[in-house]
């Protein structure tokens, strides 16, 4: 990152719209204020500015906005929002990126497919419902020692290795075309469950413990709201802030499906 | 009931998921290829087939030879001639369309379109799919009722008579009360929007059965996929093209010229859509 050095850039303010609302139910609306951005300032940096300073830019005082965040370093997921339309983490949403001049407007907005708690704040509970749904975890609770694991090789922990990068941030759900805001829990099973999801059940399938699950992954993904309900627009690899190769793990699990209803259709089960 | 409906769909979702997906390149795609190849013989039958009429008796008639209405009625003839045509129609033809076409109605209704805010190609690619399939339902209802079930649509789209192959088909195109432009561009948007429809529900296809994995062997067999709809976009273009110019009367008296066999050797045959026929003063059997 070059450091800015012009004047211009280092007393610049930039107006941030932000899409508010005080709790769910209520009727949402827009707030502006006009934040002084210091050179390498985020959008966490600019919130926590407006919270210690919550005056809009007609001069009416407000409350500070509220919002998630977790580590700051893009690895946690928590402050995932929509910045001026697009899906991204906040913390690494650089000011000098996105509002290079003096007077750039930056617009934020809560993910609008999960339901919002507060202001920027979502909750994403059907996320983490969705990785349940899954069975995303290697079985090793049991009440004997069940040894070693098996032998794996250096080319398959590299696919796995870029699968795990999976932070559950949210990103290839809000971009997905065919996932849409549930807000009630009743529906989370038979909604669309989402690539990272379904990336997911790639990774512990592939996973040498963790295969004995396997063909449980796999009737999740032939059920409803499982990988039938993707439309192949494929945003969500192209969104992805890991890079982890969504569209290739549902193709890989497309497969994984073919054969296995081919062949509980010969052997019954 | 609903509930017993919405059960049986939950249970057997995949199976229908993926019948829809194997109907749409199973019959209904591979299906595109000999109908445009027939449709567009109009024009590769006049270029690369001999006539095979006596030239004397065209030539008393006062009309050129064109292989094309004779390459494209000898096609209709053909498929006419095919044993339990209609069994083969339901089977292989209807059914299949009004499966697909309705579950993806209703599938297409489970996505909502995003490319306002995220202009991906492959985005378009998604939306344009459910847009084209749309137009595809309401075309082939049209195209079916009109060519096969005689549906005129109020003089709109004249009707189509196996016997009169290449005249019917061009009296369909250019008889319309809204005019050969018209008839010509509905065809192509909404034959072209088909076929784009089918190429990439080719290329997705491949990624639903699991058989392009790989960014890789997707983007090779997007450029497969590519290639069948360029060869099919332009059967379609030339079949338009064909039958938007073709000369109606001089087709409908080399057709009777077929039917009625060379030097007289008469085999009379009614005109099965006799209404066509006599719709025009010049078209009465001789």
């Amino acid at each position: 990152m070059v450091a800015p050095t012009t004047e211009a850039l280092q007393t610049r303010s930039v107006r941030f719209r932000i899409k508010r609302q005080d709790r769910p139910g209520l009727p949402w609306r827009w707030e502006s204020f006009d934040v002084p951005v210091e050179p390498g300032a985020n959008v966490i940096s600019c919130l926590q500015w407006i919270a210690a300073n919550p005056r809009t830019i007609d001069g009416r005082d407000s409350n500070p906005v509220a919002y998630d965040a977790g580590c700051l370093e893009e690895v946690c997921g928590a402050c995932t929002m929509l910045i001026n339309g697009q899906v991204r983490q906040s913390c690494s949403c650089l000011i000098d990126q996105y509002a290079p001049k003096d007077g750039d407007v930056m617009r934020l907005e809560p993910m609008s497919k999960f339901p919002v708690v507060r202001d920027l704040m979502v909750d994403r509970q059907r996320l983490f419902h969705a990785l349940t749904r899954t069975k995303a975890w290697v079985p090793i609770d049991g009440t004997y020692h069940l040894g070693p694991g098996p032998q794996d090789t250096p080319q398959s922990q590299q696919v796995r290795y870029k699968l795990s990068e999976c932070m559950s941030c949210g990103c290839c759900l809000e971009a997905c075309p065919q996932y849409k805001l549930e807000e009630h829990e009743s529906r989370w099973d038979k909604a669309f469950i989402g690539a990272h999801a379904i990336s997911q059940a790639r990774l512990f399938n592939e996973h040498g413990t963790g295969n004995v699950l396997a063909s449980d992954r796999l009737e999740t993904m032939i059920g409803p709201g499982g990988i039938s309900d993707c439309g192949n627009a494929q945003n969500c690899v192209k969104v992805c802030p890991k890079d982890i190769p969504l569209t290739e793990s549902i193709a890989a699990i497309g497969r994984a499906v073919t054969i296995h209803s081919i062949r509980k259709f010969f052997t019954g089960k | 009931m609903a509930s017993i409906i919405a059960g049986f769909l939950d249970r057997h979702y995949f199976l229908i998921r993926r019948l829809h997906s194997l109907t749409g390149v199973f019959p209904i795609g591979v299906y595109l290829f000999p109908h445009l190849a027939t449709n567009s013989s109009i024009v590769w039958g006049k270029l690369l087939n001999e006539s095979k009429l006596p030239a004397g008796q065209l030539e008393s008639l006062g009309i050129a030879a064109h292989a094309g209405v004779e390459t494209f009625q000898h096609e209709v003839n053909f498929i006419h001639s095919l044993p339990g045509l209609v069994l083969i129609e339901i089977g292989l033809l209807w059914l299949p369309i009004a499966y697909h076409g309705l579950l993806g109605i209703y599938f297409a209704g489970t996505g909502r379109s995003n490319v306002d805010r995220y202009r991906y190609q492959d985005n378009w690619r998604y939306t344009l799919q459910r847009i084209t399939g749309y137009i595809g339902v309401l075309f082939i209802f049209i195209h079916i009722t009109s060519l096969r079930f005689g549906w005129t649509y109020w003089g709109l789209m004249p009707a189509f008579d196996p016997q009169a192959a290449a005249s019917s088909t061009a009296q369909h195109f250019q008889q319309s009360t809204l005019g050969t432009t018209f008839i010509a561009a509905f065809y192509l948007v909404c034959v072209l929007a088909l076929v784009y429809h089918f190429a990439n529900g080719l290329w997705t296809a491949a990624i639903t059965w699991g058989l392009t994995v790989s960014v890789h062997a997707q983007r090779r067999w997007g450029y497969v996929c590519g290639a069948v709809g360029l060869m099919l976009a332009g059967a379609t273009v030339v079949s338009v093209i064909g039958f938007s110019r073709l000369d109606i009367d001089a087709a409908r008296q080399i057709e009777q010229v077929m039917r009625n066999g060379p030097a007289g050797a008469a085999r009379h045959v009614e005109p099965g859509g006799s209404d066509v026929l006599s719709a025009s003063p010049d078209g009465r059997d001789p």
